[in-house]
């Protein structure tokens, strides 16, 4: 068991930090207002290389292992004040992921070098209207005709859909199956006849983050666009799951961090009945909870991110961490908002926006809720 | 053109210890950085290897742990990176430092330019760059706030830092310029280029391969003795006039009036 970072993550995560800080930090207040997506921003990281970190050198990836990108997207969460951006880059680099250990030759050749780049937008399209933690109960039909799919239906709260280039689209290609064999995955770009998004959804935090609609109408798509085999989706699912559950995790802890240095910070410098608040245990025994959950935080999500770097299953690894995390996330962001007293309520100490963007950590990616229903489930319970 | 910059890993802080014996600092548990004035030169090096071609090296001399300096050095776009380094070169001085700088270039040529940074924060001497010149026997220029532009590889114009303003000059190749803070931000290197420098070679040169004179390196050579070393006391302290605005103005007003006589005087 090493616990090191070495020095090249360490360059890593230096580098991001003080690239998150010189450029990715101004005008966050007024884009969350408007709930406009920074794509002057988006193209910034994609000069700086963050999307293609996981990835094989001849898509143009930089070849880290999971735990390096891991590293630095906890770096990212960090140092970026933007979640909405943060959770659009992760998204961004799930996709790449579920193409590159899923997809042919022909579909990675195609669209990865885009994805690394950045300069293809992703997004992953599972939820509907009826179908959310029970997701692979989902209706969207992918009916073969000779060659080709016909994909009909909708997708409800798609992360990055609004401003996608590329959407990996789950949908039933065997009604009768109930799950396994019955889901199948496919790649579609955005101008294919059939493929309408809709604009995106206001939301209460993450409000840069672009989520939105897609409505599949007699879409057509070649075979050749399926991402793995037919019938595929569930194990695709619950793979890629795992991935997605522990990078978005990375960012969240990367939060968790930057909301116990403020707490840490504010609670020194801010004098009541003639001391800091920090004196007063009320006050520092909820920081040192947050300190005690980022470090709790750190050993799983390295030891989660590890297994998949060593081709293992991670479930109920991914699980905890993703449960952990989110409720911490939640938890410290709602304890360093009293901390701050009325100046945290206040917009432009921006603890309430990181507060509010907490808020969804514990329904995407599975909710709390289903995270304790999977470990449960694999406790044999 | 072959730019030659050199750089040197500096505590992060100023907030350092000294070693109460030697006189000279605590290396451990200290976070370096590489020196910003030298990557100020580094970045005026790259900028004219963008724009007339060429090579650029870095070199640093210091323990073993300065090749993260020399790492960062190359992911922002350096070629080629030499350190050197042996327990024979700790505790220079700035003479036996430049000595030292010197006969490295005198192995791998000195090429056209040579850039340093104008002091390291560490020393905050200034006197390194301008010795290395010496001892290599070309002009040196100081202070150097901008290189404007190279003709026919033979001649550079400089803008240099006076008291007064600043001076235009054209100066012969070689040369070594000391460079000050300039107004061309050092470059962030993208992950990539972090990702692609550690293919990049670190030669490290210890005193046998420089084949120089060990009794001019290091302490031993270094003709300068440091007798004490303390961290300076801070004894002005900030005044407060507790009385109403306009009084403890005038009040001020004169106190400054004084200061200013006492210093003409
Ligand atoms: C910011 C954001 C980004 C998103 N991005 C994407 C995306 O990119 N792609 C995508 O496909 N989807 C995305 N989603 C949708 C997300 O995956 C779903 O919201 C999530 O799976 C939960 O589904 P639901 O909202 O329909 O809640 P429901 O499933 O309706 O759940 C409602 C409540 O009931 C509880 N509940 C449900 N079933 C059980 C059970 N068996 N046991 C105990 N409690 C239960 C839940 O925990 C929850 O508290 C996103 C959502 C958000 C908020």
């Amino acid at each position: 068991m090493d616990f090191d970072i070495n020095t090249d993550q360490q360059n890593l995560i230096k580098t991001i930090k003080s690239f998150a800080q010189k450029e990715l930090n101004n005008n966050i207040i007024d884009d969350d207002k408007s709930s406009r997506f920074p794509m002057e921003k988006w193209k910034k990281c994609h000069k700086m290389g963050l999307f293609s970190l996981p990835f094989p050198e001849k898509y143009g990836g930089l070849n880290q292992s999971f735990l390096t990108t891991c590293l630095c997207i906890q770096a990212l969460g960090f140092s970026c004040k933007d979640s909405g951006l943060v959770h659009s880059i992760v998204t961004q680099i799930i996709c790449g992921i579920q193409l590159n250990l899923f997809g042919s030759d022909l579909l990675k050749d195609k669209y990865l070098p885009g994805i690394c780049s950045g300069e293809t937008i992703c997004a992953q399209a599972i939820t509907e209207a009826d179908s959310g933690s029970d997701a692979l109960a989902m209706k969207t039909k992918a009916i073969k005709n000779t060659e080709n799919y016909i994909l009909n239906g909708t997708k409800m709260f798609i992360t990055n859909e609004p401003i996608a280039d590329l959407t990996i689209v789950f949908a039933r290609t065997n009604p009768e199956a109930k799950s396994f064999g019955a889901i199948s995955v496919f790649i579609l770009e955005k101008d294919t006849p059939g493929f309408e998004k809709c604009k995106a959804m206001e939301k209460m935090g993450l409000r840069t983050l672009q989520n939105g609609e897609l409505v599949l109408t007699e879409c057509e798509v070649k075979a050749s666009s399926r991402i793995g085999t037919e019938g595929q989706g569930a194990i695709i699912f619950s793979e890629s799951m795992e991935w997605e559950r522990i990078l978005l995790s990375a960012a969240n802890l990367g939060k968790m961090e930057h909301v116990l240095d403020l707490s840490i910070t504010y609670s020194k410098n801010r004098k009541q009945f003639d001391q800091s608040i920090c004196k007063y245990q009320a006050i520092s025994n909820k920081i040192s909870k947050m300190k005690v959950q980022c470090e709790l935080s750190k050993l799983m999500l390295y030891k989660a991110a590890e297994l998949k770097d060593h081709q293992k299953r991670a479930s109920m690894e991914s699980s905890m961490i993703k449960y952990a995390v989110s409720e911490y996330l939640k938890e410290s962001c709602a304890n360093s908002l009293q901390i701050h007293g009325a100046n945290g309520y206040m917009t432009e100490t921006e603890i309430e926006r990181y507060f509010r963007d907490s808020i969804a950590s514990t329904i995407y990616s599975g909710t709390s809720e289903m995270h304790l229903n999977i470990i449960g489930k694999l406790l044999g319970l | 053109m072959l730019i030659n910059i050199f750089i040197k890993q500096v505590p992060e802080s100023i907030d350092i210890e000294m070693d109460a014996k030697t006189h000279t600092l605590c290396r451990e548990s200290i976070a370096y950085q590489t020196n910003p004035f030298d990557l100020f030169a580094l970045e005026e090096g790259l900028l004219l290897k963008e724009k007339y071609g060429g090579k650029t090296r870095v070199l640093s001399m210091g323990p073993p742990q300065a090749v993260k300096a020399l790492e960062e050095s190359l992911s922002m776009g350096a070629d080629d990176a030499y350190l050197l380094s042996d327990p024979l070169f700790s505790g220079a001085d700035t003479y036996a430092t430049s000595y030292t700088l010197s006969s490295v270039l005198k192995l791998i040529g000195i090429g056209d330019l040579i850039l340093v940074g104008k002091q390291a924060t560490d020393g905050d001497t200034g006197q390194v760059g301008p010795e290395l010149a010496e001892h290599l026997k070309i002009t040196h220029v100081t202070n150097v706030r901008s290189i404007k532009e190279i003709i026919n590889g033979k001649k550079v114009i400089i803008s240099k830092m006076t008291e007064k303003g600043t001076a235009l000059l054209e100066v012969e190749l070689p040369a070594l310029l000391t460079i000050t803070k300039t107004d061309k931000e050092p470059r962030t290197p993208t992950l990539r280029d972090i990702v692609q420098s550690k293919r990049k070679f670190i030669d490290i040169f210890d005193s046998k391969r420089l084949k120089i004179d060990t009794m001019k390196t290091g302490l031993k050579g270094s003709p300068t003795k440091v007798i004490k070393t303390f961290k300076p006391e801070y004894t002005s302290e900030g005044r407060i006039f507790p009385m109403s605005d306009s009084i403890s103005l005038s009040i001020l007003l004169k106190e400054l009036q004084k200061k200013q006589e006492n210093n003409v005087e």
